[in-house]
């Protein structure tokens, strides 16, 4: 009949890791959600928050620790659950994380030699990419054509999740 | 490859020439060293050599006899040797002294020579009593030769004459020494420098020059990116040591000259190791400053460097600016074989400081250039900004407004998705592979609407095909229309569909964060309650 049978993705791009993630993840709320309340704006709002952390996990496992961005962000959804408890601890971790990355960065901020790039944007930059405070401007470039490309996957696939639910 | 570069370098020290820089036509095989100074020698012959070089304004004689001798890099022969670099930085140095006219002579004694293929000796020897040689200038330029012919059975010489290029690297050696521009390649080693301020660079020119002889020989052709950069660093240090012989051109002059006269007790081949281990610890240390900050750049420089250098080579003459990523031997011995370290070798573009720190400053700018037109073309509507800043702004508004769709499509999810029970494999099969066969599973609620899923998968591929923003909308109409045509049974919300269609219009068209997004989540939030009614 209807056989339309497109070209096979790659099992295990970048995009099959996450879907298959995130599916999970989204599962398991939704199993645990009770029908009762759910349709009141705070535990809507609950929902939301723990899917946007399932999201941003799913999307930081997919690439493991192969980038800095992933390494902060799953190191930050760690640490953010029991964060009252070790809040001191996370403290000094993280410490050790900049010292450790500060080794490797150069002036964070422009000089007159490079001319165009500010300082100013090059921090905003840093603060939206995880983990991007610790970076020179080079890897944080690095890191941001790699976490633009996780986050328009990321939009992709929720995207048709929820058109797939949506009507 | 690495000789190019090399040589490139070597121009590019030479800097400020006037004369065109041509890049000379390396072999892969050259190997450095005493085939830099054959080529040198080669360079002086003028004919039959395809060396364009030429232009070397005549303005004055040392210039033409610099540009002569030293524009012909590119010998066909592929000595590959640029010395060019050598009268680049005579040129613009101040002639010290030496009589020109001296020069002149030796140039058409030498070139004669050369044309006739290397038998110069006898010139030479002429030409060798016709200047202010020193006697421990000929004894360097000896022991260089000797040198030299060491490290031959390594270098492609097409003309395997050792013993003439020795013969050629006296008189070139010479002929630099009158000069002062000798300074060329690498070779600094070369020939005789009279500033004695740059003594002490040269002789640190010079042993680095034997120690990367050396290790030309025994390592592997990356050596040269390291012993470029090694002269780099020496270049610099003997600039700083000399503080330019008031020469705005480059320290490789000083350093050449320095070599010429610092030579002969250390220009021994095998002597000159440990001094020029010693020497070049000193140079290499600066260079590990400057790794240390290309370090930082991770695996990059390896794949950058390389690119950049072919891009570098195929920018051509003008721009003798060469990136080579090299085994940066350590710098303890020389004739180890260093591991791969991400050394970015840059060689000074023409017209511009030769301080390392300019240096890395520079290849650092290029990178995140690079790297900014590569973000370019992933941020959409971004080709035709240009500027740093521009464009900068740009990516953040990008990434600004892709995590406010991330958290949009979350809180959309929460809403939407309550009611349903999910279906993993369907949705896998739909999303993952965008289209894969159809659902193997059931799904209870939407059971109703199944065969339209079946059907409209195509559709799905196709909303599934589409970029974020641009195609939202026909993804979503196209989904919504399917899923309407399809199913009678499940009653389709269209207006709320239309509303999260829109809704989601708005943010995709947000063009990035200008527009809040904050609305359409204060939007959405009576809605979802509307709509788990409507379909439920």
């Amino acid at each position: 009949m209807n056989k339309y049978n497109p070209p096979r993705m790659n099992p295990s791009s970048l995009r099959s890791r996450f879907a298959t993630r995130f599916l999970r993840s989204l599962s398991e709320i939704n199993a645990q959600k009770p029908t009762a309340s759910s349709s009141s704006p705070t535990e809507i709002f609950r929902r939301y928050r723990r899917i946007k952390v399932a999201a941003d996990k799913s999307m930081a496992y997919s690439v493991r620790s192969r980038r800095t961005w992933s390494r902060a962000m799953l190191w930050k959804l760690r640490t953010r659950p029991c964060g009252r408890r070790s809040v001191k601890t996370s403290t000094i971790v993280r410490k050790t994380r900049h010292e450790k990355q500060n080794k490797n960065t150069t002036t964070a901020t422009t000089t007159g030699e490079d001319g165009v790039v500010s300082g100013v944007e090059a921090d905003e930059l840093r603060e939206l990419v995880p983990g991007g405070e610790a970076m020179d401007l080079y890897n944080l470039l690095d890191e941001t054509a790699h976490y633009i490309k996780c986050l328009t996957t990321q939009v992709q696939v929720m995207k048709k999740i929820a058109d797939f639910y949506s009507p | 490859m690495d000789i190019d570069e090399k040589d490139k370098y070597e121009l590019e020290n030479r800097n400020e020439n006037s004369i065109n820089y041509q890049e000379p036509v390396l072999s892969s095989d050259w190997q450095f060293g005493g085939a830099n100074l054959t080529s040198a020698g080669m360079s002086l012959v003028p004919s039959g050599n395809p060396l364009a070089i030429g232009s070397c304004p005549s303005a004055s004689v040392a210039d033409s006899f610099g540009s002569n001798l030293w524009e012909h890099p590119s010998i066909s022969q592929n000595l590959g040797f640029c010395g060019i670099n050598v009268h680049n930085g005579a040129s613009s140095s101040n002639a010290m002294g030496i009589g020109k006219g001296t020069l002149t002579s030796l140039r058409s004694n030498i070139d004669r020579p050369f044309d006739m293929g290397w038998n110069t000796t006898g010139i030479l020897q002429q030409s060798l009593s016709q200047l202010p040689a020193d006697s421990a200038f000929i004894e360097r330029a000896a022991r260089f030769s000797s040198f030299n012919g060491g490290s031959f059975s390594d270098m492609v010489s097409p003309f395997g004459m050792p013993e003439s290029m020795s013969l050629y690297t006296r008189g070139v050696g010479l002929m630099a020494g009158t000069e002062d521009m000798f300074a060329v390649n690498g070779m600094k080693s070369v020939f005789g420098v009279e500033s004695q301020k740059s003594k002490l660079n040269a002789i640190e020119a010079t042993r680095d020059a034997c120690l990367q002889v050396e290790n030309r020989a025994i390592e592997s052709p990356l050596e040269n990116g390291r012993k470029s950069e090694s002269l780099v660093r020496a270049n610099e240090e003997t600039k700083q040591g000399t503080g330019g012989s008031g020469n705005e051109s480059d320290e490789a002059e000083f350093s050449g000259r320095d070599g010429g006269q610092d030579e002969p007790s250390s220009f021994d081949g095998t002597g000159g190791e440990p001094s020029a281990k010693s020497l070049s610890s000193k140079k290499r240390k600066r260079s590990l400053q400057d790794a240390e900050i290309d370090q930082a750049k991770g695996g990059r420089p390896l794949t950058e460097a390389a690119k950049d250098g072919a891009e570098n080579q195929q920018k051509g003459d003008q721009k003798q600016t060469t990136t080579t990523n090299k085994t940066t031997g350590k710098q303890g011995t020389p004739a180890s074989h260093p591991p791969k370290e991400e050394y970015i070798h840059v060689r000074a573009r023409r017209g511009q400081a030769t301080n390392s720190h300019s240096l890395a400053e520079r290849v650092r700018r290029e990178k995140i250039s690079e790297r900014m037109k590569f973000l370019q073309d992933l941020v959409p509507g971004c080709s035709k900004v240009t500027g740093k800043a521009v464009m900068l702004d740009e990516i953040i508004n990008y990434v600004q407004s892709l995590q406010r769709q991330v958290e949009f499509l979350s809180m959309k999810l929460a809403t939407v998705n309550p009611r349903l029970d999910f279906n993993i494999e369907g949705l896998l099969a739909k999303d993952i592979i965008q289209s894969q066969a159809g659902p193997s599973s059931t799904h209870p609620d939407l059971s109703v609407g199944y065969p339209s899923l079946h059907l409209s998968q195509p559709g799905l591929v196709q909303a599934a095909l589409p970029v974020m923003g641009n195609n939202a909308d026909v993804m979503r109409r196209s989904l919504t229309s399917h899923l309407t045509s399809m199913t009678g049974g499940l009653k389709l919300p269209n207006q709320l569909s239309n509303t999260w269609e829109d809704e989601l219009h708005n943010v995709v068209q947000m063009n990035y964060g200008t527009s809040a997004p904050s609305d359409s989540l204060n939007v959405n939030e009576p809605q979802p309650s509307g709509n788990t009614k409507v379909e439920l």
